[in-house]
Parts: structure tokens; sequence; C-alpha cells
């Protein structure tokens, strides 16, 4: 046995998945079942494709969906081929084309310092000013959602008007479009959706831009390929040009839940035929035991649209902690209260010691509300993991638009979130107004003139005056001593007298991103770039130990518990409402099915579903998808 | 991978230069220009050493305007240089990976380039001159986020290790064990285990025998083992003598050069050897470091930049010559400062810049192929430089419209209607105007090419000369150097070459060179018609009609002995032709005589320029066209 680590995992790698690893050269297309491995086979063939090309310069690109999966998959590498992980560009899509605009959109009029707006809030205003300045009607702010859509199916403003036929606004909305486009670039910033969308624009209006990616990095890898979206897969041909196929796509056509995001199984059909790539199935599961496996393997065969001679799963564990009879369980109830009170209990009497690999799954967000209060009744602590796109804390808030402060000093949007947040926690009354034409008319950099305006309101001898005077040394190379006297001085507020739990929540987020950022780009990654990836991150915590997870089935994609309970199993909740109005052969049943399948695979020991015969006073029939996972009678 | 354009600001004596290097560039003029100045600024943005405290940039790298100018005042020194590709694909894949978080690639020539500006201002907290350094892209703005991570500086000289050799070439130190090229050489030679262990026994029998040969030798070591005993250890220490090196190291490392003349003299040291061998010798060692340990001590892709200072240094003229054939050949990018006009005779027109310090700083004169401008993009102008058949190029990240060659009078009108309602037009149209103006400056590769074969015995002189005064021919050349040393305005001293354009290929060219280089020129022609000809061939390159007037002259009778004999000179005429012994000059009537003096133009120019040596009154008679373009020189600019 030899203590490199990445010969050691190939050497513990299947035949089919080593297959996998191996491959070199052309397009590959590996379907591969939940709890099949696919994150070991990606991140071997990245250490493998390096370690092999050690006296080479060629790089390896990794789009994944969410920052978790490239941190991990970054973890991996680097502990596979240490040194050698600086050539793997891991990272979502969206950091990629923050990546690609940030050295290239110049040719889009993209300066390399924009900021990226996330919240509706900001956008909003954006386009608020953006009618005002262009002189047009303000109630035209409703169609940001609109615009947020075609910018997804990447309609150019310039085309929205041919594009939007269903309409009789179609040239208002498209001159609204075109107003808010100009108006971030004009602030230099742009939405998230931008990110995608001009990534796309830049590599196919200038392709020689897209063959620089192809010449740097000859290798590319894509995650949860299933989850791709249309203007996602476009972005993928544009960079590709018409002769490059050496994408490695690793995919489960069973697992697609991201279809009202415009994930669709017409993606993986359109891979296949505009990448010819072969095809590696991946069927054995490692997690489930094996009546899991069985119920999972029933369930999906009711859906058509799917790869055609995909394998059934193969149930692949050996060790078993339970006996076979707790492998799945079934729980029936009167309603939905007594559903989660009785689920809460039976959590409860698990014990603390299983509270942190136990997850309550359903499809809605209300149903896990409702279980949340059930267990704070037994005393089980529970936390609805979501993901959230800005801190709740004033105080963390205000440190964030500092940085950004340092980076941008030109940004009045962002001073504004500056001082309305240490307006907050202060209780002071600092006018964003006054401060902006202070600094203008004194030529000195806004924060400075913030600094002092709140130094004179916080009063002599205010305990806010360390965090102010901090705030006002700050410029980019100092940046992290004194964002870490910050912390410091908030985190011992947290612990006070008068403890602030969203604080408390806030400094341990900060602590876990900062941590995960560094450990994915090193510790002397810039400041531009450390905030750059804390906006596009999700501020929330890792559960405290001993915390009982409720998700979504949505959320839940990629993660893996003992213990699953997974509630709602009737018609009108798994199925979905919604669905079943489409029909019981639409795609959106398919999805739900899709639903269920993600939910009861995400168990490694024990499954339990559970029904009720009325939610919220309504009579339900049990869930189709029980019959048809052959655990009740039809 | 090579250095294709230099931007400095604010630095010693440059308040403001933007210069394009090409494969080898020589910069050549007077002392105390600011030649060193821009070969440093490329070797400080190159180096390794900079960045960190206390070197790189100093106070006394702010370019001062005046005497109160304050160093620490805003806003600093700036370098910026652009590494581009020549073709598309050019740079090797490797070199392209590894730089990728560095590189623009334009979209259009799908050319890749790189830009990195060093600056250095004074910051007032940590009280010290403070050096950045940042990658910019297409549009110059900074490159922020992982491209400016300072690994990517790192890579990015390892690409481009610059290689400095100063004027002051001493052959002792370039050739010791610790110097640049001499020293990482001997150190990366490999010697194999078992050579090194024979060599070890050779060299410890070797010294045992020698101590043995006078048994004083082992005397004087046991005496010296006395201070061993002194130092009071426990056990006794011992000395020894050791009459030759201890390792093959020190052998090695005491290797040098001998080399002989010729066949048959003595092997001699290089130190040994006259100053220019010496100097050479360092020269061609580069060439050899390059060859051997470049790739291995940096990338298989590196490309050394090497800034070299006068490498005619003591070399005779006809060594000086055939240098410039070496250093072109030697590997990567040369940066070259010269003070001989025998090692310029074969640089090439376009590799040339002339430097000269001026009353705004360091200023750098060239023959440029094309000429840019920084204008904004307007959608009209596209139709504009995709009608121009490659003459017009725009590139719309830096706002650069480029002109290759000059603009004519229609298209610059196009252009110029491009910005008809714009809200800046006036000005653009200023900014375009300037363009046009510098682009009559453009000189055509044939022409250029033209002046290579002809011109080569003069272009030496000519580029190290403060003002041309362009004559016709020979005789004339002659006359005018001798009545100017009579009128107390001896040409040479005061760097005035003249320039006898008949020979060298025509006198518009010249005319147009001294416009492109900035050099104040006069012009004597005869007066007749191929002398009018060629003020008309003057004035159809683009200068002003009243310009020309003042600065071309022609002899008022005609051509040059028409004019000598109008100006009652017939008696020294005819004294010079006798002198060259020409039979019957004497006695000869006037149109005899002028047929004489035509026949023997050069000859007679030549006697009658000693005539005139000591004879101010003569001088005094000379053609009064020649005497008021000598006393136009003094000061002409």
């Amino acid at each position: 046995m030899t203590d490199n680590p990445l010969e050691q995992s190939l050497a513990k790698l299947t035949d089919i998945q080593r297959e996998a690893v191996a491959w070199d050269n052309g397009a590959m297309l590996v379907l591969a079942g939940p709890g099949s491995g696919k994150t070991q086979v990606l991140t071997c063939r990245i250490a493998r494709l390096l370690d092999e090309g050690r006296d080479r310069s060629f790089r390896i690109l990794a789009l994944t969906f969410t920052n978790k999966a490239a941190d991990e998959m970054k973890e991996r590498v680097t502990n596979f081929v240490p040194g050698l992980e600086e050539r793997a560009n891991i990272g979502t899509f969206h950091s990629f084309c923050g990546q690609v605009l940030r050295q290239h959109g110049i040719h889009l009029g993209i300066k390399p310092d924009f900021a990226i707006y996330s919240q509706d809030d900001d956008r909003n205003a954006v386009l608020e000013d953006a009618l005002k300045r262009a002189g047009m009607d303000p109630l035209a702010v409703r169609y940001l959602s609109l615009i947020d859509r075609m910018k997804t199916m990447l309609v150019e403003p310039k085309d929205a008007e041919s594009r939007l036929t269903r309409t009789t606004d179609a040239h208002a909305i498209a001159l609204t479009y075109q107003a808010y486009e100009d108006e971030l670039r004009r602030l230099n910033v742009l939405d998230f959706n931008s990110l995608i969308f001009e990534a796309h624009r830049l590599f196919s209006n200038f392709p020689a831009i897209a063959v620089r990616y192809r010449r740097s990095y000859p290798y590319w890898l894509l995650d949860e390929f299933q989850d791709t979206n249309d203007a996602q897969y476009r972005l993928i041909r544009a960079m590709a040009g018409q002769d490059f196929k050496n994408v490695f796509a690793v995919a489960d056509d069973d697992q697609i839940i991201y279809q009202w995001n415009g994930a669709s199984f017409r993606q993986l059909q359109r891979f296949r035929a505009d990448f010819a790539p072969q095809l590696i199935q991946l069927p054995t599961n490692y997690r489930c035991p094996p009546a899991i496996v069985t119920a999972a393997n029933r369930l999906v065969a009711y859906n058509v649209q799917r790869t055609e001679a995909k394998k059934p799963l193969v149930a692949g564990k050996t060790e078993l902690k339970l006996p076979a009879h707790e492998h799945i369980q079934l729980r029936a109830f009167d309603s939905d209260e007594t559903e989660a009170e009785e689920i809460a209990k039976e959590i409860a009497v698990r014990g603390k010691s299983q509270w942190g690999q136990t997850t309550v799954l359903a499809r809605t967000r209300a149903l896990l509300e409702r279980m949340q209060k059930a267990l704070q009744v037994q005393q089980v602590p529970a936390v609805i993991a979501q993901r959230r796109d800005d801190f709740l804390s004033a105080e963390i808030r205000w440190l964030v638009a500092c940085l950004v402060e340092t980076v941008r000093p030109l940004d009045r949007r962002n001073l504004a979130v500056l001082a309305d947040a240490f307006n907050r926690f202060a209780e002071i009354q600092v006018s964003v107004g006054q401060v902006l034409s202070d600094a203008e008319a004194s030529g000195v950099a806004y924060l400075r003139v913030w600094a002092e305006a709140a130094k004179r309101e916080v009063g002599d001898g205010s305990p806010r005056l360390t965090l102010i005077e901090a705030a006002s040394r700050l410029e980019p190379a100092s940046a992290k001593k004194i964002a870490d006297d910050i912390l410091a001085e908030f985190a011992s507020q947290a612990t006070g007298s008068d403890p602030d739990p969203d604080l408390a929540e806030d400094l341990a987020a900060w602590r876990e991103i900062s941590n995960d950022i560094g450990k994915h780009f090193g510790r002397n990654i810039t400041l531009d770039e450390f905030l750059q990836q804390l906006q596009l991150r999700s501020k929330e915590p890792s559960p405290q130990p001993n915390t009982v997870t409720l998700m979504t089935v949505h959320g839940a994609k990629g993660r893996e518990f003992d213990f699953v309970y997974l509630i709602g199993l009737a018609e009108d909740i798994l199925p979905s409402f919604q669905s079943r109005q489409k029909g019981d052969g639409s795609p959106e049943m398919e999805e739900e099915r899709r639903n269920c399948f993600v939910a009861i695979t995400r168990a490694k020991e024990s499954l339990i579903l559970s029904r009720a015969s009325t939610y919220r006073g309504w009579g339900k029939q049990p869930s189709r998808f029980l019959v048809e996972m052959g655990l009740a009678q039809g | 991978m090579r250095i294709t354009r230099l931007g400095i600001s604010n630095f010693r004596s440059i308040k403001a230069l933007d210069l394009d290097l090409n494969e080898t560039t020589v910069l050549i003029g007077p002392n105390n220009a600011g030649k060193t100045a821009i070969l440093d600024a490329v070797r400080i943005v190159l180096t390794r050493r900079w960045g960190q405290h206390g070197t790189g940039f100093t106070e006394y790298d702010v370019h001062l305007a005046d005497e109160d100018a304050d160093p620490k005042a805003p806003p600093g020194v700036s370098i910026e240089i652009r590494v581009e590709e020549q073709q598309a694909g050019e740079w090797p894949e490797a070199l392209q990976q590894d730089l990728d978080e560095i590189v623009q690639t334009d979209p259009a020539t799908g050319k890749t380039f790189i830009i990195l500006r060093a600056s250095c201002v004074w910051n007032e907290a940590a009280g010290s001159f403070e050096p950045s350094w940042i990658f910019l892209n297409a549009g110059r703005a900074p490159l922020v986020g992982g491209s400016a991570r300072r690994m990517n500086l790192e890579r990015f000289w390892q690409y481009l290790p610059v290689f400095y050799l100063g004027a002051l070439r001493d052959a002792d130190d370039e050739f010791s064990p610790r110097s640049q090229f001499w020293g990482r050489l001997l150190k990366a030679m490999e010697i194999p285990p078992a050579l090194e262990t024979k060599v070890q026994r050779v060299l410890d029998l070797l010294n045992k025998k020698l101590l043995q040969a006078d048994p004083r030798l082992a005397q004087i070591a046991e005496t010296l083992s006395g201070a061993t005993r002194v130092a009071a250890r426990d056990r006794d220490g011992k000395v020894d003598l050791r009459l030759v090196p201890l390792k093959s190291w020190d052998l090695l490392s005491k290797a040098e050069i001998i080399l002989r003349n010729e066949p048959d003299w003595p092997w001699l040291p290089l130190q040994r050897h006259g100053q220019g061998v010496q100097s050479l010798s360092v020269i061609f060692l580069f060439q050899a470091f390059v060859e051997h340990l470049l790739a291995e001590l940096y990338e298989a892709d590196s490309a050394p930049v090497l800034a070299l200072e006068e490498p005619e240094t003591h070399l005779h003229p006809q060594a000086a010559r055939t240098l410039w054939t070496h250093i072109k050949a030697l590997p990567g990018q040369k940066i070259i400062t010269t003070h001989s006009p025998y090692f310029v005779q074969h640089v090439p027109f376009r590799d040339l810049r002339l430097v000269r310090l001026t009353e705004s700083g360091t200023d750098v004169y060239s023959l440029p192929s094309n000429f840019s401008a920084r204008i904004p993009h307007v959608a009209a102008l596209d139709a504009v430089v995709g009608g121009s058949g490659g003459l017009l190029e725009y590139d719309r990240a830096a706002e650069m419209l480029t002109v290759h060659g000059k603009l004519d009078e229609q298209r610059y009108r196009d252009v110029l209607t491009c910005y008809g309602t714009h809200a800046d037009r006036a000005v653009i149209h200023g900014v375009l105007r300037d363009l046009r103006d510098r682009a009559l400056l453009f000189i055509g590769d044939e022409e250029l090419r033209a002046l290579e074969t002809f011109a080569r015995r003069i272009r030496g002189e000519i580029f190290f000369a403060r003002r041309w005064f362009i004559v016709e021919g020979q005789a004339e050349y002659l006359l005018v150097h001798a009545i100017a040393r009579e009128l107390g305005y001896d040409l040479d001293e005061h760097g005035v070459a003249v320039i006898d354009a008949q020979n060298n290929g025509n006198p518009a060219i010249f005319s147009a060179l001294a416009r492109a280089l900035a050099i104040p020129w006069l012009a004597v022609f005869d007066g007749d018609g191929a002398g009018h000809g060629y003020c008309q061939s003057i004035e159809a390159r683009d200068f002003e009609a009243a310009f020309v007037a003042t600065r071309c002259r022609t002899l008022a009778a005609g051509d040059l002995e028409a004019q000598l004999v109008a100006d009652g000179l017939e008696a020294e005429l005819k004294t010079a032709l006798t002198n060259l012994s020409v039979a019957g000059a004497a006695a000869a009537d006037q149109a005899a005589l002028l047929g004489y003096l035509r026949g023997h133009k050069t000859a007679y120019a030549a006697e009658l320029a000693t005539m005139l040596r000591g004879n101010v009154a003569l001088a005094g008679r000379m053609p009064q066209a020649f005497r008021d373009a000598i006393a136009d020189l003094r000061g002409l600019a």
C-alpha cells in the first residue's frame, strides 16, 4: 500500500469508475446515480491529469453549481496533488463568468472592478434611477422580473421587442430593459444574471477570447450537468466553438429538479447531439441500503423523459448499521399537525447524538416551518437550511460595506449601505446625502467623510469610536488586520451581557466563509478577490452540532444523512397540486417524481416516509409515489 | 515574447515618453539625454529586486520639472511595458497557459498581449517611496482579483528575464566566479561523481608531493599549528598547507579564458588582452549563458531582454561596423545605447531612436511605421476603418485609432465626419488634426530601403548631428566646410552634418528624415533646372511653401561653377586648375574655364578649399547663398 493519497484513491476505485478517471480526450458523459462516487471520479480525474502533466502548464476547468461543491472538489484535488491545485480552476458557473468578465469584459465595456448586485433591493434601486434618468414611467420598475427572465434566456435589449410577442407593452419593456442595462454599465455593476449573459455575449461576439480559454484550459469538467439551464449550456457551446470536444460531463437525468430554472432533459440531449460523447454509467449506489435502491428504481421507472438504456441503480453498500426492517419505514397520521408532532417526538426519542445526522425533508417550506415549531416543543434544536444572500446583522453588513468602500471608493450605493447599517446598530442618524455632498465638495474620500460625521454623531467616549477609527484607517493592504480587529470587537459584543443571536450567526458564517475562501484561494488572496467570493456565497453558517436540519428537497441536493424523514407524502403535496393540474404524464409530474427520487436517496441508514390524511384541513390521498415505490397498494 | 511598447512618466529626466521597441532597438543621443534612464526603466520593471524595501525606485528617480519640485508630490513614477505577439498564436502554448490570468487578447487580430505597470509614489503613512505593480487590461485599467496575485508577477519575470551590460564592462568582474553569467555557467557544470573522486585523489596526491618537495613547507605548517593550541580546545587541532585547490569546484571557479589572436602567438589570459577584446568577450559570454543556461534557470520559453550600453566600447571602427551583425544575432530582445557612428551604419532606420533632452525632459524621435491617437468610438467609424484597406485600425478597448502610413486628406475628412455631431467634437478634431500632422512624418519602407543602400557611408554620422546642411554634391561638401571654418563656424565642431544628397539618394528624402527626427536643416542647391526641381520635390513632401523658401536656397547664377565665376573668382579658379596641372586653364576664356571646372569638379573644389584655409577675405567672396546659409545655421532650430 502506498501513502500517496491519489494512488490510494485510485486503487479504491471500481473498474468502471477507473475507466471514467482514465478518460483522456474527447467528449464524455458519465451518468452517475446518487451515491455512486461521482465527486471522487471528478476529483481523481482532475488530479490524475495534473499529476501526469507535471512538467506541463495546461489548466483544467471544472464547473459546479454550488460553492460548497467547488470547495469540496478543490480540497480533495489539493490533497491528491499538493502544489498543482493552482492549475485547476474549480468554481461555480457564476464565479467563473465573473473571472472571465473581470479579465476580458472591457470588450463589452465592462471594467474589471465591477460590483455584483445580487439583492432585489439594490436592483430595484438601479432600475428606479435608470427610469428617472431616462425620463421614463417610474411604474416600469415592475418589469424587472421580466428583464431577469429575458436575461436568463440570453435575449439582448435590442432583440427584446421582437421576442416579446405576447404583450402589448413590448416596446416599453424593451426600453426599460435598455435603460436598466445602461444604468448598470454606468454604475459599473453587474447583476447576478448578467454574469452568464455577458460572458456568453463575450464568447459569441469575440471568438478569439473563447479560443484563448480553449488553449489555456484543454480539459473541461461539468458537475451535475443535468442542472444546466439553457443559458449555461449555450455559454459552454459558445466557449467550445465548433471543434472543441474535451468536455467531461457528469450527470444524472433522474435528478433534474431545477426545471423551473430552465434545467431540462433537453440539455442532455443537446449535449449528446453537439458533442457526441462516449457514455459511461455509474449505477452502483454506495450510499443507501438495498431497500431504498429498489424503491428508487421502481419509482423512477415511471418516468419517460430519461436516457434510453439507462441502467437501474445497483445496491453497492456493504456495511449496514441497522436491521433490514428499519431501512424503510412508513408513518401515517390523521393530520399535518399530528404528523409534525409525532415525527418531532420520534426524533426527540432518537437522542441528541443522532440529531446531527437527521434531516427532515419536505416539498415546501411551509411544512418545514411547522416541523421546526414541533421540534422546538420537544426541545430538539433544528434549523431550516436556506441560502442567505446577505448577512443578518447590521454590524457585519457595515463591515462588508467598509471593505467594499476601500476597493471601490466611489461607490455611492455602497456608501449608503454602509451608513444605513451603522446608523442602525449605533442608533445614530448620519445622512448619506450629506456625506456624499460634503465629500464631493471637499474631494475627500467618502469613507473618511462618513467617519468624521459618524464620530460627531456618536459623541466622545462612545464605544463605537474605535470602530469608526478602525474603519477610517482601512486600505486594501491593511484590510485583513483591521477587519480582524473589528470582528474581535463584535465577537465580545455578541457573547456579552446582551447577546445578539443574529450577530453571533453572522460571525460564525464569516469565519466559515473566510476559511473556505482561504482554503480555496490561499491566504494571499487580494481583498478584491475575497469580496467577490464573499458576494457569491451564502451567508448562512453551518448548523450547530446536534442540530436537526430541515430542508426542502431542492436544498437537499448533493447532501446525505443517516436518517432521512420525508414528510408530506400525499397527493397535492408531493406530487404538488400544480403538477397534478398539468396531468399524470406531464413533465411537471415527472419532475415531482424526481424530487421524490432525490429525497429518498439522501438516506444512508434509514428512510422514514410519512403522510397525513389531511393537510390544512383538506383530505388528501396517499402520494402515488408510495404506490410506485411498491410501498403501498394502489 | 518581447517588449513592444514602453511608456515612462516622471522618471528621472523623463516627463512623459512612449516608445515602440523592436527586436533590436538602438538608442542614440548625447550624454545625459536619458538613454540610460530608458534602459533602467526596463530593468526596474523586470527585476525581482524591486518591490522590496529600499530597492528599485528611490526619490532620485522621480522626475523633477524644476528646482523647487517636490519628489514626494503626486503622481510619482509610472512605467508601463507592453509585450505583444507579432502574429496570433506566436507565443508558445505553455507560456500562454502559465500566464493565463494576466494575458489579454485583441479580439480583432487574435493577438495576445500583456501590459504591466510599475509605479512608485510617496507614501505619507509609511514615510517612504512605495513601489507597486499591476497588470492592465486592454483598456489599460488595472486587472483586479486573481490577476493581481504576486505569483503572476513572478511568473511574468520568469518568462522575460532582463540582463544588463553597462558601458564599463570589466572582464575581471564579468569572468569572476560570482558573476551573473560566468559564475552561473560554471556552477551549472555537472561533473560525474567518479571523476569528482578521481580529481580529489589526484589533488591530494599532488599536494603531498609538493609539500615533500621542500621540507620548509612542513615546518611552516607545524609553526602555524600553534594557533589551534592557543585556541585551547580539549583535543589538538592541526594546520595543514594546501598548495593546490581543495575541491573540483575550487578548480572550476578558477577557470579562465585564454586566447591568442594568431596561430603562432602565445596563449594569454583574457585580462592580458586589449580592452576591446575583453569588452567583446563579455557580450559573447551573454550569448553562451543564454544558449546553455537560460532554459534551465528560467522557463523553456523564456526570452531574455538584454540592456546593453555602448557595445562598441574600445573597438576599432572596422570591428564596430561588423559588431551590429553579431549583436543582432544575439538571442532575445536587445535594447542598445551607442555613441558610435560606425556601429549605427548597419542599423536599420526603423530600429533607431534618437534621444534628446528638451525643455520638457527626455524626448525620443524615430521613423515609425504607424501613428496612433486616442479617440472615443462611434459606430460610423467602423465603416471608415473597414473601408480603408488596412490603412486604419481601431482598437475599441483602448479607444486607439492607428494609421499605417499617411492620413490622406479624403480619409482624414471621412474620420472627421464621424464626429460631426459628437459632444466633444472640438477636442476630437484637435486630436485628429494632430494625428494627421504626425502621420505626415511617415516614410515608407521602400524609400528607407533605398536609403539603406545609398546613404550607408554617411548615415552613421548624420544621426549624431545637431543640424543638417543639405547640398548637391561633393564639391559643395568640400567648399561649405572650408567657407564655414573661415567664417568662424566650424561645422564639425558645431555638430553640423553636411549631406551631399546626390550621392546618397535625393535631397527630398533627407528633408523628410530631418523633419521626422526633428533635426533642423538647411539646403543650398544649384540655381539650374535640377536645383529648382529639388526645391519642388521637397515642397511635395507636405512642407509649406514659405518654409521651403526659408530653408532652401539656390545659387543665383546657376550651377556652382557659374556662380563662382559670377562672384568674380575667375583668378582663384584658374590658380586652382593650374595647381591641378590642367593644361590651358590659365589662358582659358570664361566658357572654356567653366568647361574645365565642370570636368574637374571635386578636384578644383578641394583645391579651392585648401586655398581658403586662413583666408578670411576669400571666404567673404564665396557665393552669398553659402555664406547666408552658414550664418543661418547658427542657432537654427
